[in-house]
């Protein structure tokens, strides 16, 4: 008779797995980049650490950081408490459009922005309000933001879920606080950590953004680690060169990781407070003073402004015959959509799509149990981990990842698939992370104790309340590999071309018209899934709660 | 103290997601009395107190506190504004504060320096008896604990109407005891009216000035604790509040709703014993007969075994409406009488 | 290049998997069992990987005629090369990377590192970027024996040039075409400048007025003077330009003539001295496993027929006597010197960033 393994040898099993993974994904591709610039300087950096305009782009990457911070957290919150109020129309539409800017690839998002505000854009030929700084260090600061908005969005919304109970806030009103005093006192403090998780995650993710600072911050001459990163691959093709690129890409993860390992170590435990489950609660009217119509109208503005008009600037760059010709209809064309729909693309396209469904599934399982074992002693350091390879510009985590394993696996789909997991591990984990808060333990118990096996247990208990969580995050991480361009630009072969690859290869970069077509194209492309997303989410939602509950076991 | 009724709730409705949670309900506490809102799960109880608090909004009806409008379809006064102060079944405690913070926070709204208002604080955390839990936060706390500094929170409030939302369900038995005989003296030193819903009849008869009956989001009776047990509007009242029986009338047509102290062994009518049950200070018989089955208790020890033939008489009886519908069997009976304890 | 089409059963296997999801959201079934659902998700996703790991990769050794070419040529250039190679040389395939210079050079550099180049040709677009491979012993030490059909500034014993990039003006019409580079430092005009610390092609023509004594780094100077603007890359001038943002511009012709041709409203000028010539060379890497196909390969590109076809594909061939695209009559072209460039580099780009930076 075969006997099951003790639950104990299965933990290890995972355990185990789940190590090997960060080694393989995050510590050994890491430890080959040092070891590189070692063994090619050695061990003497001066030269590249001591440049002038190195403690430029520092300074730029750490203050446009901290700004993106500073504006993105307090936003995604707003948008958090604004969504919770039962009273806002449209409520189930702004939860899921207010995701939208995650679904534009983000040097489309930069290049829009210029289209719609910069000048000769879109404001600018309507009504003579052009943006001369959205190039610039502000415009690029903006964008990221926007960008950023909705991820920081995501982990506060977890964590008003988990841990601010409507009660906790009524019990304030009603013991004499206002609406902001409210605020203020009881429901920030609570979501202090979730904000704090937020925080870090937008950091890291703005220390490594790349294509937003390019198209809009090269232009004034703004640099950051990563365009010079850039820069020192483009230009030349030597070993110092590439060993300068590859020492600034590693002085992001320290600078990430000094930032992420305390804020993990002081957050983590204190995140993982176990609180009894109490339904999500939706606050009422009577919350504050504005009318949720007034807060749909300012999240309708904030989505106009932020997404609908740079998307609008882009529809019409791409059905324009010829750039500089105003937008009107006998200058539209539908050439550069058929440049863009070849066969190729196509075929490029099912692979992609194939890609991001493994990518992001395989993501959802190691995000899920990285979640759990970051719950024991020796489990914390993994959510730390995890985060590091976030912060490595695409163009370096191809090249680390390349120099481990492009012996074996150079021109595989498998390669660009480790890129993918490496990249966005941190982008599956965090958003169940917070979920598993609202899990009480003693339901996965109770269903063992009923002689479910653990397996079934999770499967049984654990799982349908977690789901939101992991679909989130299984489609955060299916859009973002299915428009990601810098690793597998890199890394594909014959065979492996993904879609981002062969059409941004039909022609140069900048060709406008086909650029807009194709982002067009991908933002619709996404806008599907999205929707499916969305009807989905409706269908397996959590069964909200009786209203006014009253828990009452026996009744006469 | 004000000449108007501490709180006045007329042909209030309130729906929720487009569900009917209160209908046309008209209830009013006076200054000083204690209502108790009966009913079971989902009968609408924390949505009447919700929507007393400024939880959420009426569909239709007004709501007055100490003869001011607070509530009405076009006008909706915030929680903070409301001289009410309530009682969480959840406890509902800050996890991120200290006692002392948490009683100390309504003090600190009325606008007292943070010394003062924790000085106040400690007085009452003191006259429950739990200063020296002050410094702890609700994770160090018990059930019974929490629930103590939940209500000196709403003492710290210096409200005119209290509001308790089933404050007792999460709380053990004894502890039950101890935090009612707690609240009541509390509340009858403060001179305060208070609105407390409950599933248990017998909390809500004991402590209740009067005692509202809610089903399904109606008020189906309001009265003294002795009419709602003695004079029941219909037979779902009549179970909700305690144990009882419906038979047909031995002394003409319908039917009467008996409750077990009100038949005795050894009247003038004919029965036989189908259960009896020992229950300390009494006993409790169940007993068939040509008008049907029904409870009936006796002090002490049973005298009669299963299955003998008993005479038995009633000191008193209801009459009740309906008919067929309200004829009970066995299991009803025996269950409602194990109902409230 | 050789596109291998994905096996029937994988594509099965997916329109499967979309028809089911397409069909719990339209019928609002609920999954019985979504654990089962995720772990199965994920394990099929495995499969094809798995399979991929086996037999990806280039043809090691077994196939002796495919080549790899690492290039950051457009595609509209190097497909019509490949697929005329392959029509002449039947039995040779040839795969293809193309990436634009950053991503290529990032490649070969993570190559080199992990266990040699897995090319047998690179076509880089300029030479600064094909000198450094040569000087880290990556590539050269042969050119075809008939490359003296292509002028000898184009060609070194390393590589040899089979593409130009000129460098010229574009200007909003209306505005006044340059007659000559001073004439864009003219007050009133707004130009724009792209950025040479990403493209080679910027890098190349700071250079040259940097050489120049006529112009110099002071060139730039009174350029960022007269308000001029630097943007990221030569494309983005021509869109600005043509979009109105600025009066002219500093772009590559084929860029230019395209927006042109399109309908934009620019012009083009190929100011005095002459337009900038970067060339891109094709060259022989060492040690390639099929040394013999990698040099017919490299032959052919720098061959008559090769070079036609590079011209009929827009972009201009390096072969003198070949119609390439539009050169206006006597069109002046200078070259810059790339030693010269390769070995100041770091002081150029300071100098540069010291006039335009932040």
């Amino acid at each position: 008779m075969r006997r099951a393994p003790s639950t104990v040898v299965v933990q290890r099993g995972v355990f185990t797995i789940v190590i090997s993974l960060v080694v393989v994904l995050v510590a050994f591709p890491i430890a080959r980049l040092a070891q590189t610039v070692w063994a090619e300087t050695d061990g003497d950096l001066s030269w590249i650490l001591g440049s002038a305009g190195l403690v430029t782009a520092v300074r730029n990457t750490l203050l446009l950081a901290a700004v993106v911070t500073v504006v993105a957290v307090p936003s995604g919150a707003l948008l958090a408490l604004a969504l919770r109020r039962a009273d806002v129309p449209g409520r189930g539409f702004f939860r899921v459009a207010v995701l939208l800017p995650i679904l534009v690839p983000d040097f489309v998002l930069a290049y829009s922005w210029t289209q719609a505000y910069g000048p000769a854009g879109f404001t600018d030929s309507m009504t003579g309000l052009g943006w001369d700084g959205v190039r610039g260090p502000v415009g690029v600061a903006v964008v990221v933001a926007v960008n950023a908005v909705p991820l920081a969005y995501l982990v506060t919304a977890v964590g008003l879920a988990s841990r601010a109970e409507p009660d906790l806030e009524r019990a304030a009103r009603v013991s004499g606080a206002g609406a902001w005093t409210a605020l203020r006192t009881v429901t920030v403090p609570l979501l202090r950590p979730a904000l704090a998780a937020a925080g870090v995650l937008v950091f890291v993710l703005t220390l490594g953004t790349f294509a937003i600072p390019q198209v809009m911050g090269a232009p004034a001459g703004f640099t950051t680690v990563t365009t010079r990163i850039y820069a020192n691959l483009s230009l030349g093709g030597d070993s110092a060169s590439f060993v300068e690129a590859v020492t600034l890409a590693l002085l992001l993860v320290v600078l990430a990781g000094s930032v992420v390992v305390p804020a993990d170590a002081l957050l983590g435990p204190r995140l993982r407070v176990r609180r009894q489950a109490v339904a999500e609660g939706s606050v009422t009217a009577s919350a504050g003073r504005a009318p949720g119509r007034w807060i749909a109208a300012g999240l309708g503005c904030y989505l106009l402004a932020t997404v609908g008009l740079p998307l609008l600037a882009l529809v019409a760059a791409a059905v324009t015959r010829a750039v500089g010709l105003p937008p009107a209809p006998s200058n539209w064309t539908t050439d550069n959509f058929r440049e863009v729909m070849t066969a190729r693309t196509f075929e490029a396209l099912t692979r992609s799509l194939w890609l991001a469904v493994t990518a992001a599934s395989l993501l959802t399982l190691l995000g899920a149990c990285v979640a759990v074992l970051e719950r024991r002693r020796s489990g914390r350091p993994l959510s730390s981990m995890v985060t590091l390879t976030l912060v490595l510009p695409g163009s370096t985590l191809a090249v680390a990842l390349l120099i481990s394993y492009g012996r074996w696996l150079a021109n595989t789909l498998a390669i660009i698939l480790l890129a993918y997991l490496a990249k966005l591990w941190a982008f599956a984990h965090r958003p169940v992370s917070g979920a598993l808060d609202r899990l009480p333990p003693d339901e996965v118990q109770a269903a063992r104790a009923s002689g479910a096996s653990a397996l079934t247990a999770v499967r049984t208990v654990a799982l349908r309340p977690l789901l939101p969580a992991l679909m989130a995050a299984w489609f955060i991480c299916f859009l973002t590999a299915l428009h990601e361009v810098t690793m597998s630009s890199l890394l594909y072969g014959p065979g492996s071309e993904t879609l981002a690859v062969v059409v941004l290869n039909s022609q140069e970069l900048g060709g406008i018209g086909p650029t807009a077509a194709l982002s067009v194209l991908l933002t619709l492309l996404l806008a599907v899934p999205a929707a499916l997303f969305w009807v989905l989410l409706r269908v397996v939602r959590v069964p909200e709660t009786d209203p006014s509950p009253e828990v009452v076991p026996h009744v006469a | 103290m004000s000449p108007d009724p501490a709180l006045v709730m007329r042909n209030l409705s309130v729906e929720y997601d487009g569900r009917a949670a209160l209908r046309s309900v008209d209830l009013t506490v006076s200054q000083g009395e204690v209502l108790a809102l009966l009913g079971p799960s989902g009968a609408g109880k924390s949505t009447a107190l919700h929507v007393v608090a400024g939880f959420h909004a009426p569909a239709t009806g007004e709501i007055y506190i100490n003869g001011e409008l607070v509530a009405s379809p076009s006008y909706l006064e915030v929680p903070n504004r409301r001289d009410v102060a309530v009682v969480f079944q959840n406890y509902a405690l800050w996890p991120h504060m200290s006692a002392l913070d948490t009683v100390a926070y309504p003090v600190r709204r009325r606008g007292l320096s943070r010394s003062s208002a924790q000085a106040e604080a400690m007085e009452i955390l003191d006259r429950l008896n739990i200063a020296h839990l002050a410094h702890r936060r609700p994770s160090e706390l018990s059930g019974g604990e929490q629930q103590r500094v939940g209500l000196a929170r709403a003492l710290a409030r210096r409200a005119s109407l209290y509001l308790f939302d089933e404050p007792t369900a999460h709380l053990d038995s004894h502890l039950r005891v101890v935090f009612l005989e707690e609240m009541v003296s509390r509340l009858r030193a403060s001179g305060a009216a208070a609105l407390y819903s409950t599933h248990d009849a017998e909390e809500a008869l004991g402590l209740a000035d009067r005692v509202a009956l809610l089903h399904d989001g109606r008020v189906v009776q309001v009265g003294t604790p002795q009419q709602v047990y003695d004079e029941p509007a219909d037979a779902w009242v009549a179970r909700l509040t305690g144990p009882a029986s419906v038979i047909s009338s031995p002394a003409g047509p319908g039917h009467v709703l008996v409750r077990p102290d009100w038949a005795y062994l050894g009247g003038p009518l004919e029965g036989r014993l189908l259960k009896v049950w020992f229950r300390g200070p009494h006993s409790d018989h169940l007993v068939e007969s040509r008008f049907g089955t029904l409870l009936l208790r006796e002090p002490g020890p049973p005298a009669h075994r299963a299955g003998q033939r008993v005479s038995w008489g009633l000191r008193r009886s209801w009459p009740v409406g309906g008919g067929e519908d309200q004829a009970e069997t066995e299991d009803q009976i025996s269950s409602s009488f194990a109902g409230p304890e | 290049m050789t596109a291998q089409s994905a096996p029937p059963a994988y594509i099965a296997r997916m329109s499967a998997q979309l028809s089911s999801l397409s069909g719990a959201s339209s019928h609002r079934i609920r999954p019985k069992h979504p654990a089962l659902a995720w772990i199965g998700l994920a394990a099929i996703g495995a499969l094809p990987l798995a399979a991929c790991g086996g037999d990806g990769g280039q043809s090691e050794g077994a196939a002796s005629d495919t080549i790899t070419v690492y290039t950051c040529v457009s595609d509209e250039t190097i497909q019509p090369i490949i697929s005329d190679f392959r029509d002449k040389n039947p039995g040779t395939e040839v795969d293809l990377f193309r990436a634009p210079t950053g991503e290529l050079n990032a490649r070969v550099a993570a190559d080199k590192r992990s266990g040699g180049l897995r090319a047998d040709v690179i076509w880089a677009c300029d030479p600064l970027t094909m000198q450094a491979y040569v000087d880290q012993g990556l590539v050269g030490g042969w050119v075809p024996d008939d490359a003296s059909g292509i002028p000898a500034d184009y060609r070194t014993d390393d590589y040899v040039g089979a593409h130009i990039l000129y460098m010229v003006a574009v200007s909003h019409d209306g505005s006044k075409a340059p007659k000559s580079w001073d004439d864009l430092t003219d007050p009133g005009e707004k130009v724009a400048v792209p950025d040479p610390s990403f493209a080679a092609s910027a890098l190349g023509a700071l250079g040259y007025f940097a050489d120049s004594p006529d112009y110099g780094v002071q060139f730039y100077d009174e350029l960022k003077h007269n308000g001029a603007v630097q943007v990221s890359s030569p494309d983005d001038v021509t869109v600005g330009v043509a979009q109105g943002v600025y009066d002219a511009g500093i772009t590559i012709a084929t860029s230019a003539y395209k927006a042109q041709q399109d309908g934009s409203p620019v012009q083009v000028a190929w100011p005095e001295p002459g337009a900038i010539a970067i060339y891109g060379p094709v060259a022989l890497v060492k040690n390639s496993a099929d040394e013999k196909a990698a040099k017919n390969f490299v032959g052919y590109v720098v061959s008559k027929e090769g070079q036609t076809t590079v011209a009929e594909s827009g972009a201009y061939p390096t072969m003198e006597g070949i119609d390439g695209p539009t050169v206006p009559e006597g069109a002046p072209v200078v070259l810059p010197d790339w030693k010269s460039i390769g070995q100041q580099k770091d002081r150029l780009l300071s100098e540069y960033q010291s006039i335009f930076g932040g």
